[in-house]
């Protein structure tokens, strides 16, 4: 059980008066752990200094700006796998059971898999546990460092440091879909065309690569006698 | 191997099979199958529907597990309609489908949201100061005040908690209370009948404070004004389900299938029946796919084919041979039989005032109001008669206010359809042409302003002893149609196809309809109407009630209607679908809104007029009165602006005023007790020698400023509000991008009476409070923004006009996050308000001004002529000349205990609507025991508590007769006392049956049948509007307690709609700004056209991810093939949409669909959603509002007088919109402004 997730979960959250005075204590206590390589730990540090030294309105209207207005850097895991579609609150549904069969019930009115709570989580199972189950969101996380780096926050180095915890790298077909989807750099026009070109529509079947594949899979499945 | 070996022997394998062999039986192991059933399980499913915008109030089960909503499907369990009517499930549509994402959404307002730069100021000032006085000192200090004021849309929002924004919210009411007033307090929700509970929640925390609402059914131009003008009553039409009961359907400029899609299935349903089909639209719209003719009309030229309609009408069906039945309805249920009185005019007449009882020597032994009782034609004795049912029976005539063909005595007449055969005399008379002069390509022909026709007169004596020549207005009408009786007349068409107005070929040369589509679809129409008695209907929407012209589009199909005698039957009459109206249990649901049931009377606003004066568009107004002006109008002082209208009609209590004195009302009080005075004499006092003065006639001064305002259920700034760029320049003090100038710097004619001053207020808004559960556009420029549960975590009600169920709002799940619902919103205010007002307020007297209302006896004030005393016209009379002035006790302690409680005033004087009253003592009681009286001692001990949600749910049942049958019960005998008549039985069936919430909950309920609606609810008939007038014969709520197509008031006749004329869309001036910026594309100026779309707004907004995929994910804007070419644009080319009043980006799609010359932009697309920075203004790209103003119509100014008196959402200004023009040009550039803010700020 590290209590590495359990720092970068403050660190993660809202910053308020207390997280200002116990920021750098969080990073001592990384630091300590020696789960986390030395060069993040210092951008943690870093990440510390600015949240404990800075104006707390403009630390908090900063974060508000990037995590609970930007749709694209939301701590809330599922947005980014699973959107606005109907899985996700099932999939929500799967990760409260998962606490509760560690026993543990959510104090606070946000969702299951807000970050912050889920690291929580992740620092009282063990830690090879944590590792995988960090490994399974390794690509959003990787994309969220992605744009934290391009909009250079400070926010970064807590990404930096789950992807080092996770048991493998992101995946990276998951990770490019993820970066892809959302190339809202204002500076790149074409890309931005590109995300909202439609696809042309083919009606009928056709040959397998262009109709639809499940339909193609059950017409192939239907001649096959099966 | 023997073959026998590959059988069994001693076994039989146990198989069963089924279908034909086609199935088989099997008992392997499924438990792969857990995986799936898993995956579906859920702990419970809870009804519940969509909010705020929608209709539909469809039927939707919510599927909880865990605590989580995890998906909704449609509820099938809707009450069967009966024999040989299909029933109403399944309703629902793909908006409401995709509404569970908005709970868990990254776009969801999560936390209390609050300005840092203001957050921090507070914080300063609360460690040494108390909350008022502390928020005084932000507001005292001007460069505290504008250091966040200014930064209004900037970002910069931080999270604080409940205690906070509620203590600084409510020190900023106290504080305004304090120092300006009250009224100074302003609350803006629309539609209530989707979330009334919701809705009740703020207007009720308002009401106690002393606080305005604002309307919201004029402002969003729902409203027809024609229906009051009409019928005496705001909007009342047939559920979806009569559309079955129809044999001819027109769907006019209402696109069924795109905005009321869970009702389309009536009309599919309609149609296999065999009903036949017209649809009117200018764009091969989907409804158009509906149709068996598609008239596609011009844009804003509907008048004009309204006008041929019902040429061909009154020429076929009244004059050529004549249809028993059509005369019989007009006779009974027109004012058409009834006498006008001609007024000599240049070498001619024009019509007059009604002929009333008062006209004739000794009143035609009328003592009760004869001034307001209107006479006709006795067809048997030749006589003057004065049938029961004006208005002037209403009020003081118990027992006489019916449509039965009798007199008062009781005598049986019969009225005379026109004075043809019994005429003294033949009479020139002027009706005023419009139609010679248009702007913006829109066609016109060369005749003259005025046409003159011959029509048949009476000559009578009046009681003044002058001879007067008298008309009948069926004459007047048919003469105003250009159909000639005999008498001759200029410009009348000799046929059809000669091009006289308005005709056929006339109408054909307007709206580029062929001539024999639309002589086929009048015959259709009234060849269905003469073989069914009258089931022939119109369904009318926005494209034709958002004109400027648009009660010309809505009278000439009411006249089409009335004159087929289609109004009020089963299958027949209008449907105006545009907005929503119909909150059915009214009458229970308004005490509590209002709180009324501890003050009276409310502050209710017209908002259209406030945002016109208090927005500062006035300032850029382009249109001059004179332009719309008629060449007959009486002789009169017509001069001055619309705002000087607007005032003149606030001063004489026609409309509301907020705020209404420059004075702080709470001081008045004190300062008459000082000067020894009645509080309501020193008012009046004070106003006539102009010591005091009422805010409208100075809205630019500080101490008129409105100070807060709470937005709650709505987008007021993303969607609703007309003339954006100006809320964000005057009322909130930020970035804008207006790009015309202001009166001052134009030269142009200033308003008359009400002040100029030569540098605007930029800013006036203290604080903007925003309560909303998505960071919607008005979010993002609010100073605080409050969470609030979604439809999925409240209890509520919900209603609506298109089926007669009453359906709750289910809490399916507590609110995510920090949020609340609207009632315990509110309730906490109230409660924090209670705590922290003693610092400066105490119990307080009020002064509050209210207009003349109509459906009470106040409506009859000036009965002949428009007299002004503020001019020195005649004597200042509360509530007869100017407004009713009541003082007010409030007891600001008080507040959270009155909030909560129901309050004793029902007890002490009843309750009741639309001029019905009844004891209530006994639903108070029920009531009582039901949620149980407060116990804790205080002034609300004793009487019913409203705590909780449901709680105040269940007072809107117990109280209303439409879900409360005893309630009904009364209610209708109530009436019975007015009409002499008998109509109780319609509810006594019902009478033991009570609507309670956990009801509604278990399956949605038919309401009761009421006298407040003119439809009822039976085994027999589907909900259909004017049903009770046609059959049980009330009278409307008019001057004649008619049908009233003849509208005699003084600013009608001026105007020029005395009588129904199509006027071409007016000229707003704001495209000049063409090639003033150019950027090298070709510029096209379009008429700009606001629908509503399939991918968001009514269920969900147009923020929703799953609905912009369906469209093309932001802002788009059609635009049509041919003007495309002109443009040199492509589809999906980024296009600027641009005139004076501002700008907006979008991309643009090229279709065959869209009618040349014209544009559509979707309504209430989100500034928030892909939108780039425009090249005109340098700012963000605005919204479909930024190239919109407001613009107000005097006509719908008119108080005071039966009718046309003011009625909260009910009558008043409306913000109409599509006469507006554009400019629009493919962009070169695309700039994504707000991202290099934001990311530097993140970088901080």
């Amino acid at each position: 059980m590290a209590i590495t997730y359990r720092a970068l979960s403050r660190l993660l959250s809202y910053p308020e008066a207390p997280l200002q005075e116990e920021a750098l204590s969080l990073v001592d206590a990384i630091a300590d752990e020696g789960l986390i390589p030395e060069k993040i730990v210092r951008s943690l540090r870093k990440l510390a200094t600015s949240i404990a030294s800075s104006d707390l309105y403009e630390a908090q209207s900063a974060y508000v700006e990037q995590f609970d207005r930007s749709r694209t850097l939301s701590l809330h895991l599922y947005e980014h796998v699973h959107g606005e579609s109907r899985e996700r609150g099932p999939a929500m549904v799967g990760l409260v059971e998962l606490y509760k069969a560690h026993g543990l019930e959510m104090e606070i009115s946000d969702l299951p898999d807000y970050l912050p709570i889920f690291l929580e989580f992740l620092s009282v199972v063990p830690n090879e546990q944590a590792a995988s189950l960090i490994g399974e969101a390794a690509h959003v996380v990787a994309a969220i460092g992605e744009r934290l780096k391009k909009r250079e926050s400070g926010y970064r180095a807590i990404f930096g440091a789950l992807t080092a915890l996770s048991d493998r790298p992101a995946d990276k077909d998951a990770l490019d879909d993820l970066l892809a989807m959302e190339e809202d750099d204002p500076d790149d026009l074409e890309a931005l065309d590109k995300s909202w070109a439609e696809e042309p529509i083919t009606f009928g079947p056709g040959t397998p690569s262009d109709g639809c594949p499940k339909a193609e899979a059950m017409v192939a499945g239907m001649q096959a006698g099966a | 191997m023997s073959h026998t070996l590959d059988r069994l022997t001693f076994f039989r394998r146990k198989t069963e099979t089924f279908s034909n062999k086609h199935g088989v039986m099997t008992d392997e192991d499924r438990s792969w199958e857990e995986a799936y059933r898993n995956r579906w399980r859920h702990d419970k499913i809870v009804r519940s529907t969509h909010g705020v915008n929608c209709t539909g109030s469809c039927s939707w089960k919510i599927y909880v597990k865990g605590g989580i909503v995890t998906w909704e499907t449609q509820q099938t369990d809707y009450p069967r309609t009966r024999d040989d009517m299909p029933n109403h499930e399944p309703r629902g549509c793909s908006r409401g489908a995709s509404y569970s994402w908005y709970l868990y959404s990254a776009n969801r307002v999560k936390y209390p949201l609050i300005r840092a730069r203001l957050l921090k100021m507070w914080r300063a000032a609360r460690k040494t100061m108390a909350p008022v006085a502390a928020w005084r000192s932000i507001q005292d200090d001007k460069s505290k005040r504008d250091n966040y004021t200014a930064f209004r849309g900037l970002g910069g929002f931080v999270r604080a908690d409940w205690d906070e924004v509620n203590e600084m919210i409510t020190a900023a009411n106290a504080h305004t209370i304090k120092k300006w007033g009250p009224d100074r307090i302003f609350g803006f929700s629309p539609i209530p009948a989707m979330s009334m509970v919701s809705y009740a929640a703020g207007a009720r925390y308002l009401q106690l404070l002393g606080g305005v609402t604002g309307s919201f059914y004029d402002w969003y131009c729902d409203l027809p004004p024609a229906s009051p003008q009409t019928w005496g009553e705001q909007t009342d039409v047939a559920e979806s389900a009569d559309w079955y009961n129809s044999g001819f359907l027109i769907l006019w400029g209402s696109n069924v299938p795109q905005t009321r899609t869970p009702d389309a299935h009536f009309y599919t349903e309609a149609r296999y029946k065999g009903v036949k089909s017209v649809v009117i639209c200018p764009d091969y719209s989907e409804a158009s796919k509906f149709s068996d003719v598609w008239l596609a009309a011009k844009q804003g030229t509907d008048a004009a084919l309204g006008m041929a309609f019902g040429h061909i009408i009154l020429k076929e069906y009244h004059r050529d041979r004549t249809v028993p039945y059509f005369r019989d309805y007009l006779r009974k249920y027109s004012d058409l039989p009834l006498l006008v009185r001609l007024e000599e005019q240049e070498d001619g007449y024009v019509p007059g005032q009604m002929l009333r009882a008062s006209d004739f020597v000794g009143n035609m032994k009328e003592a009760n109001n004869p001034e307001w009782k209107t006479v006709g034609l006795d067809e048997k004795t030749g006589k003057v008669v004065c049938p029961n049912g004006s208005i002037g029976f209403r009020w003081g005539d118990e027992g006489k206010w019916n449509l039965e063909e009798r007199d008062s005595k009781g005598k049986d007449i019969e009225l005379r359809l026109g004075l043809k055969g019994v005429e003294d005399d033949i009479a020139k008379v002027r009706f005023p042409y419009f139609a010679n002069s248009a702007s913006n390509g829109f066609a016109s022909t060369d005749h003259p302003d005025v046409l003159n026709r011959n029509i048949p007169v009476k000559v009578m004596k009046m009681a003044d002893g002058t001879m007067a020549r008298v008309a009948c207005i069926y004459d007047l009408m048919m003469a105003n149609y250009g159909i000639d009786q005999g008498y001759g007349g200029e410009h009348i068409a000799k046929d059809y196809d000669d091009p006289q107005p308005y005709s056929p070929a006339w109408a054909e040369g307007i709206t580029s309809v062929p001539r024999d589509q639309i002589i086929a679809t009048a015959r259709g129409f009234a060849t269905n109407a003469e073989k069914t008695d009258g089931k022939s209907m119109v369904i009318i929407g926005a494209g034709m009630n958002h004109w400027y012209h648009m009660d010309m589009n809505y009278r000439a199909v009411i006249n089409m209607l009335v004159m087929c005698g289609c109004i009020g039957q089963s299958g027949g009459g209008w449907s105006h679908y545009v907005g929503q109206e119909k909150l059915r249990p009214q009458t229970g649901w308004a005490p509590l809104a209002f709180a009324t049931d501890w003050v009276r009377p409310p502050r209710q606003q017209n908002s259209t007029s406030f945002f016109y004066a208090h927005t500062d568009q006035y300032r850029y107004e382009t249109v001059d009165v004179k332009e719309i002006l008629s060449p007959t109008a009486p002789k009169d002082d017509w001069s001055g602006s619309f705002i000087d209208y607007n005032a003149k009609a606030e001063r004489m209590g026609w409309l509301p005023s907020a705020p209404a004195l420059k004075t702080n009302p709470l001081d008045l009080a004190a300062d008459a007790k000082k000067a020894g005075m009645d509080p309501k004499d020193y008012v009046v006092q004070g106003l006539s020698d102009r010591s005091l003065e009422m805010s409208c006639m100075d809205p630019d001064d500080e101490a008129n400023w409105p100070r807060n305002m709470f937005v709650w259920r709505s987008n007021l700034l993303g969607s609703s509000g007309k003339g954006h760029e100006y809320f964000l320049k005057h009322f909130l003090g930020t970035d804008h991008g207006i790009q015309g100038k202001e009166l001052g710097d134009t030269g142009g004619d200033k308003p008359k009476d009400v002040k100029w001053h030569d540098e605007a207020p930029e800013g006036k808004l203290d604080l903007l409070v925003c309560i909303d559960f998505r960071m919607s556009t008005t979010a993002v420029y609010s100073d605080i923004v409050l969470p609030t549960a979604t439809w999925y975590e409240k209890n509520d009600l919900n209603t609506s006009d298109m089926h007669p169920f009453i359906h709750p709002l289910g809490k399916a799940v507590d609110p995510a996050w920090e949020s609340r619902s609207d009632w315990d919103i509110f309730k906490g205010l109230a409660k924090t308000f209670s705590e922290i007002s003693s610092e400066v307020l105490g119990v307080e007297e009020d002064v509050v001004l209210t207009p003349i209302q109509h459906d009470t006896a106040g409506e009859l004030a000036q009965a002949s002529g428009v007299k002004d005393w503020y001019k020195g016209e005649c004597e200042p009379i509360p509530g007869k000349t100017m407004p009713q002035i009541s003082i007010v006790e409030r007891d600001y302690s008080q507040i959270y205990d009155k909030f909560t409680s129901l309050g004793p005033l029902l007890e002490k004087v009843g309750n009741g609507g639309k001029g019905i009253g009844w004891d209530t003592k006994e639903d108070v009681a029920n009531l009582r025991s039901l949620n149980g009286p407060v116990l804790k001692e205080g002034v609300s001990q004793g009487q019913p508590q409203i705590n909780s949600a449901i709680d105040a749910c269940e007072t809107i049942l117990m109280l209303a007769p439409e879900t409360n049958g005893e309630v009904a019960v009364k209610a209708w005998k109530a009436l019975e006392k007015q009409t002499g008549r008998k109509h109780a039985h319609l509810a006594e069936p019902k009478e033991d049956e009570k609507i309670r919430f956990r009801d509604i909950v278990a399956q949605p309920r038919k309401i009761i049948s009421s006298p407040i609606w003119s439809g009822i609810e039976s085994e027999h008939v589907s909900y259909n509007a004017g049903y009770t007038n046609v059959h049980e014969l009330i009278p409307w709520r008019t001057l004649s307690g008619r049908q009233q197509l003849y509208q005699d008031h003084d600013w009608m006749r001026a105007f020029g709609e005395g009588f129904v004329v199509y006027k071409p869309p007016v000229d707003l001036k704001t495209t000049h700004v063409k090639g003033q910026k150019p950027n090298g594309n070709p510029e096209i100026t379009l008429n700009f056209l606001t629908p509503h779309q399939k991918w968001g707004i009514h269920s969900t907004y147009s923020d929703n991810l799953l609905m912009l995929t369906l469209n093309r994910g932001g802002p788009v804007v059609w635009i049509s093939e041919t003007d495309a070419k002109r443009a040199d644009l492509i589809d999906n080319d980024w296009v600027e949409v641009f005139n004076a009043n501002g700008a907006l980006t979008a991309r643009a799609v090229v279709s065959q669909r869209i009618r040349e010359g014209t544009v559509f932009m979707y309504h209430a697309q989100e500034k928030q959603v892909n939108t780039p920075g425009s090249e005109m203004t340098g700012k963000r790209g605005g919204i479909h509002n930024s190239v919109t103003r407001t613009i107000l119509k005097p006509t719908h100014m008119i108080g005071g007088y039966a009718q046309l008196s003011y009625g909260f959402n009910y009558y008043g200004t409306v913000g109409s919109n599509r006469d507006e023009f554009i400019v629009i040009r493919k962009m070169n550039k695309v700039d994504w402004l707000d991202e290099p803010a934001s990311r530097s700020e993140a970088a901080e």
